[in-house]
């Protein structure tokens, strides 16, 4: 079909869409200003083809904000990570002392993921897409966004361990005192 | 607790972002900023024809080194030879190379070859596949100026120590199939190049033919850096919105580039002759790998099981009879030497204007 769409369908269609999309964004990347970008540049490639484009545009944006963020992800480097890692890692055990939720600090977890595996949380999880359509958004089988699934959610669950024997601990502590 | 991990992992993603809102005016920004993009790329296309295609276009997703999203030829230019520059010995090239030649044979047919090569730190490796599909020889150097041929067709396989495809000391060979010219000169534009800038002489690949008998990307570079180009605009290649860079008129060889706006790195290149006779063009659809040992592997000639090992000439010479335009060596007992090789035995036609006339 592709016929020409106007600009203005297009900002109604963002005015109803971009705030969920503007937090799949900062989902997948980790905070607020990596999050607007990765939109923002979305939103651009999606322009670009607008007149024409022919197809599912939140589909689209979902598709270009993973492999924005993937991208994204690769060019920050190792050392980038790691150092996530460490200070996340700082973080959790200030956590287990604090008042911080679980649920924070799953979502936490999710950053330090590899960004595949955080890609496939996000799509099931939040965007609530199945395992065949997350696949179809990344661009890889369904088995593999089964198994990187399986391997953040196994990650979650140690974490969700941990979590539960330190407030056991806590709370033993706070028994004795 | 499968299902406690899941929920609450999905209660964490709703609390995180429960109070985020896309930017203000987020539409109204990004429609903004597009429409002064298409706005200025009018503005330059209307400029560059004005000024014969000489001069500006607007580049979208091009920001801050030039005022206003317009970027000139001199701008591309010289981001793509930056890039060009970094993607030596970086990356490795690899090219899907269909040379079409029509007027092929007496009855004037078009004669289309396909080859998949690879260009990396001054090894090349080149396949060459009939029109059916089946691959026909593998070729290949590799640093230490080994040359490894595999003819698929006569089982056999050869290699040669002491050749280096693209060292202008190889006299006639630099202007025959090889544009060694490209970067040997003191601008990396020697006459016979200014007068025909090929990237890749659009002869048939192979056997001192091959596209990628340079290092791609300093062959690339230096006919970018030839001053025979001019920005013409957008096309989309390959799924992506490529800035598109186009042969001055008035030029031998219409030739074409495409870069992507964010590497500026080559994604199609298609060489045409302006002549008109022969009818030769040659396209090659570019992908940059990084240098894994994985892609690595793919710059070196692998040697099939069962294939038997003769001398070069041996293996060269079947391959040779089916080219049609090539000069032919004058007998089977030829070249004893890689020197004699690339000096006598082909007896090579004068490179300029074009090397393979019908």
């Amino acid at each position: 079909m592709a016929a020409d769409r106007s600009a203005a369908e297009l900002e109604r269609f963002l005015a109803e869409r971009a705030d969920h999309l503007m937090r799949t964004a900062v989902l997948l990347t980790g905070s607020r200003e990596a999050g607007e970008d990765l939109l923002q540049t979305a939103v651009e490639r999606l322009l670009r083809r607008w007149r024409r484009f022919d197809g599912d545009p939140e589909g689209y944006l979902r598709r270009t904000l993973c492999n924005l963020a993937a991208d994204g992800r690769r060019r920050a480097g190792r050392w980038r990570r790691k150092e996530r890692l460490l200070r996340t890692g700082a973080q959790q055990a200030q956590d287990a002392t604090a008042d911080v939720d679980l649920r924070d600090a799953l979502v936490r977890l999710l950053w330090q993921l590899p960004s595949r595996q955080r890609a496939v949380l996000v799509l099931r999880y939040w965007e609530q897409l199945t395992d065949a359509e997350a696949a179809a958004v990344l661009g890889c089988a369904e088995g593999t966004v089964k198994s990187a699934g399986s391997r953040g959610l196994t990650r979650m669950r140690e974490l969700a361990g941990k979590w539960d024997d330190a407030a056991a601990m806590c709370s033993r502590n706070g028994q004795r005192s | 607790m499968n299902t406690d991990v899941e929920d609450l992992l999905h209660e964490g993603m709703e609390r995180f972002t429960a109070d985020l809102r896309a930017p203000a005016g987020l539409t109204r920004r990004v429609v903004r900023r597009r429409r002064q993009q298409l706005a200025l790329r009018s503005a330059a296309v209307a400029a560059a024809a004005a000024t014969a295609g000489a001069v500006a276009l607007a580049a979208l997703g091009v920001t801050g080194a030039h005022q206003g999203g317009i970027a000139t030829t001199a701008y591309v230019v010289k981001r793509v030879d930056s890039a060009l520059s970094a993607a030596e010995p970086g990356q490795i090239a690899q090219m899907t190379v269909t040379t079409t030649r029509s007027g092929v044979g007496p009855g004037g047919t078009t004669a289309t070859t396909t080859a998949e090569q690879w260009s990396y730190d001054g090894t090349w490796r080149s396949v060459t596949y009939s029109p059916a599909g089946h691959r026909i020889y593998d070729e290949g150097f590799s640093t230490s100026s080994r040359y490894t041929l595999v003819n698929y067709q006569t089982r056999t396989w050869a290699r040669q120590t002491g050749m280096r495809p693209a060292l202008p000391s190889l006299g006639p060979l630099a202007g025959f199939g090889r544009p060694a010219a490209l970067v040997s000169g003191p601008h990396g534009c020697e006459p016979v190049v200014a007068a025909a800038p090929l990237l890749f002489r659009p002869g048939l690949p192979g056997i001192g033919f091959s596209a990628s008998s340079l290092p791609a990307a300093s062959a690339l570079r230096a006919a970018v850096s030839c001053g025979t180009l001019a920005v013409a605009g957008r096309q989309r290649v390959n799924g992506i919105e490529a800035i598109e860079l186009t042969s001055r008129p008035g030029s031998p060889i219409s030739e074409t580039i495409w870069v992507t706006p964010g590497t500026y790195l080559p994604v199609r290149v298609v060489s045409r002759s302006a002549y008109g006779q022969p009818g030769l063009q040659q396209t090659a659809n570019v992908t940059w790998l990084s240098p894994t040992a994985q892609n690595l592997a793919k710059v070196t000639v692998p040697i099939p099981a069962g294939f038997r090992q003769v001398p070069l000439a041996q293996a060269i010479w079947p391959i040779l009879q089916q080219i049609p335009g090539v000069p032919q060596p004058a007998s089977r007992a030829f070249c004893p030497s890689p020197a004699d090789l690339a000096r006598a035995c082909f007896p090579l036609r004068p490179p300029a204007p074009w090397p393979f006339p019908g």
